[in-house]
C-alpha cells in the first residue's frame, strides 16, 4: 500500500438528529464519496407495498401509498436500543430466496380507522362528533417489535409538538380507511423515500492569512474597514495594540465573499502589492454536517456509509481479480 | 410506460449478462487502457480517478460518466512505462484506498466514544 493516506476525525457535536465533524488529510474526493453514499447508499426501511383493503376518504389509493412511503420507518437494533443500521438485520428483497415475501426481507404494517368508530370510542362531545380528524404514523402497527415508523426526529420535538404523528389523510364521518402497508430495505439511488438523511454537506475549512508586514503600513480607521467590510465577522481589530486579528469563530462562520478583496485592493498602493489578508479554502480539511430524517441516528448513518464503501472496494477488487485472470 | 427500471441504476443486468468490470487495451496509445465499470457513478470513479493521480506510475487517469440515466462509467489509464499495467495500478489504488476506509472507520470509532465520553452530561437524552 504505497499511497495510502490516513485521515483523521474529529467531533464537533453529536445529536441523534444531527452530527457535524472536520475531516482532515484527505482530499475532496474522499469526502464528496462519503456525503454522496450517506445521500444515495445507505440502505434503510421504507413502506414499498400497500394494499387496500377499504379508503372511503378523499384521498385515492395511489396518493395515500405514496404518503405512507415518504414516512421514516425506524429500526431499533436489541443490542444497542438505537435507531441503527438495518443492514444485516433485513436483507434486500431482491436478494431473498423467499418467493413474495417473509420476514427476513419485509415488515407488515396494520392501518385500521373508521371514523364513526373511533368517535364512539374515544367518547368524544356530542357537538364534536362531525369534526374530521387525522390519521397518522401512530395509528399503524407493526408486526415486528423493534421496526416502526419514526413520528419524531428526537424526544425534544415529540414532548413539544402538538401533533400524534405524521399526517396521512384527514377522515371525516362514514369514511374508512383499512389497508396492510409492507416495508422492505432498500437505497435511495431506487427512492428518495429510502434516504435516511435531509441534509449531508461539507465545507472547505477556510485559512485566513494576515500580513503583518503589509498591515502595518494601514492606519487605524483602514483596519476598521477591513474588519467591518467581512459580513460574516471573521476579523476582529485589537484596540490596545492597533493590531488585526482573526475571531475565534472564524472558521465557523467564513463565507469566502468577495468585498475584503474589492475592500483591500482599494488601500493597495499599487495593485500588485501583497494583500493584506487573505481567506482560502483549505483542500484537505472539511466540515461535515449531517441531518437525519429520523429513521436512523445520524452517528450510524455515517458508520453505515463508510461500511457501504468498503464493502463496494472489496467487490470491485473481486472483480478486477477476475479480468487479471483471463 | 417506458421508463427505465430503477433498480438498474446499480443492480447489474443479468438478462443481459452484464459483468461489473471490463478492460479493453487501448489500440493506439502504448501502456494505457480503458476499464468499463458497469452500475457505478461519480462516487467511487472520482475516488479512483484521484487516488489514481497519486500514484507516481500512472501518467494519465480520467473517468466520464457519458449521461445520468446511462450507469456506466469508462475509467482511462494510462502508465509511466510499459512494466507497469494499468490493471495493477487500478488494483492498488482501490488497496490503498480500502486501507484508508478501513482507517477512517476506526478513527470514526474512537472520535465518536471519546466524544461521548467527554460529553456524558448531555447524554441523558439519547438514554
Amino acid at each position: 500500500m504505497p499511497n495510502q493516506r490516513f485521515p483523521k476525525i474529529e467531533i464537533l457535536s453529536i445529536e441523534q438528529h444531527e452530527i457535524k465533524f472536520i475531516l482532515s488529510e484527505t482530499d475532496t474526493s474522499v469526502a464528496n464519496s462519503l456525503r454522496r453514499i450517506m445521500i444515495a447508499e445507505v440502505p434503510t426501511l421504507a413502506i414499498d407495498l400497500v394494499e387496500f383493503a377499504e379508503n372511503t376518504t378523499v384521498l385515492n389509493d395511489e396518493y395515500i401509498a405514496h404518503r405512507l412511503g415518504l414516512i421514516p420507518i425506524r429500526y431499533t437494533s436489541p443490542d444497542t436500543l438505537r435507531a441503527s443500521d438495518c443492514n444485516g438485520a433485513f436483507l434486500p428483497h431482491r436478494e431473498c430466496v423467499c418467493f413474495e415475501r417473509c420476514p427476513r426481507c419485509s415488515v407488515e404494517f396494520e392501518l385500521d380507522v373508521n371514523f364513526d368508530q373511533t368517535v364512539k370510542e374515544r367518547s368524544v362531545p356530542e357537538h364534536e362528533r362531525t369534526l374530521p380528524f387525522t390519521v397518522t404514523s401512530a395509528d399503524l402497527v407493526s408486526n415486528h417489535n423493534s421496526v416502526e415508523p419514526a413520528h419524531f426526529l428526537h424526544a425534544d420535538e415529540e414532548g413539544n409538538s402538538h401533533d400524534q404523528g405524521i399526517s396521512i389523510v384527514k377522515i371525516g364521518p362514514g369514511q374508512h380507511l383499512k389497508l396492510k402497508a409492507i416495508a422492505r430495505m432498500g437505497i435511495s439511488k431506487e427512492h428518495a423515500k429510502w434516504c435516511p438523511v435531509a441534509v449531508a454537506t461539507y465545507r472547505f475549512y477556510p485559512i485566513i492569512t494576515i500580513n503583518e508586514e503589509a498591515c502595518a503600513r494601514l492606519t487605524l480607521e483602514q483596519k476598521q474597514e477591513l474588519v467591518d467590510v467581512c459580513p460574516d465577522r471573521i476579523l476582529e481589530l485589537d484596540e490596545v495594540s492597533g493590531k488585526l486579528t482573526v475571531s475565534e469563530y472564524a472558521w465557523e462562520i467564513a463565507t469566502y465573499t468577495e468585498d475584503l478583496k474589492v475592500a483591500q485592493d482599494a488601500m493597495k498602493e499599487k495593485p500588485e502589492d501583497d494583500d493584506f489578508v487573505t481567506v482560502e479554502h483549505s483542500t484537505d480539511r472539511f466540515i461535515f454536517s449531517v441531518e437525519g430524517t429520523g429513521a436512523m441516528d445520524v452517528e450510524e448513518v455515517l458508520m453505515s456509509s463508510m461500511r457501504v464503501l468498503k464493502e463496494r472496494l472489496q467487490y470491485l477488487s473481486q472483480q478486477l481479480e477476475q479480468i487479471r485472470e483471463i | 410506460m417506458n421508463a427505465p427500471e430503477r433498480a438498474l441504476s446499480f443492480l447489474l443486468d443479468e438478462d443481459n449478462a452484464e459483468q461489473k468490470i471490463t478492460y479493453a487495451a487501448d489500440t493506439k496509445v502504448s501502456n494505457a487502457g480503458t476499464f468499463t465499470i458497469n452500475k457505478e457513478d461519480h462516487t467511487v470513479a472520482n475516488l479512483f480517478r484521484m487516488q489514481l493521480l497519486r500514484d507516481p506510475n500512472v501518467r494519465f487517469a480520467g473517468y466520464i460518466h457519458p449521461h445520468p440515466l446511462i450507469h456506466r462509467i469508462d475509467l482511462k489509464i494510462q502508465t509511466t512505462s510499459s512494466t507497469v499495467p494499468p490493471v495493477d495500478c487500478l488494483t492498488a489504488a482501490i488497496e490503498d484506498l480500502a486501507g484508508e476506509t478501513d482507517h477512517l472507520i476506526e478513527q470514526t470509532t474512537n472520535a465518536i466514544s471519546k466524544w461521548k465520553k467527554e460529553n456524558q452530561a448531555g447524554m441523558g437524552q439519547f438514554q
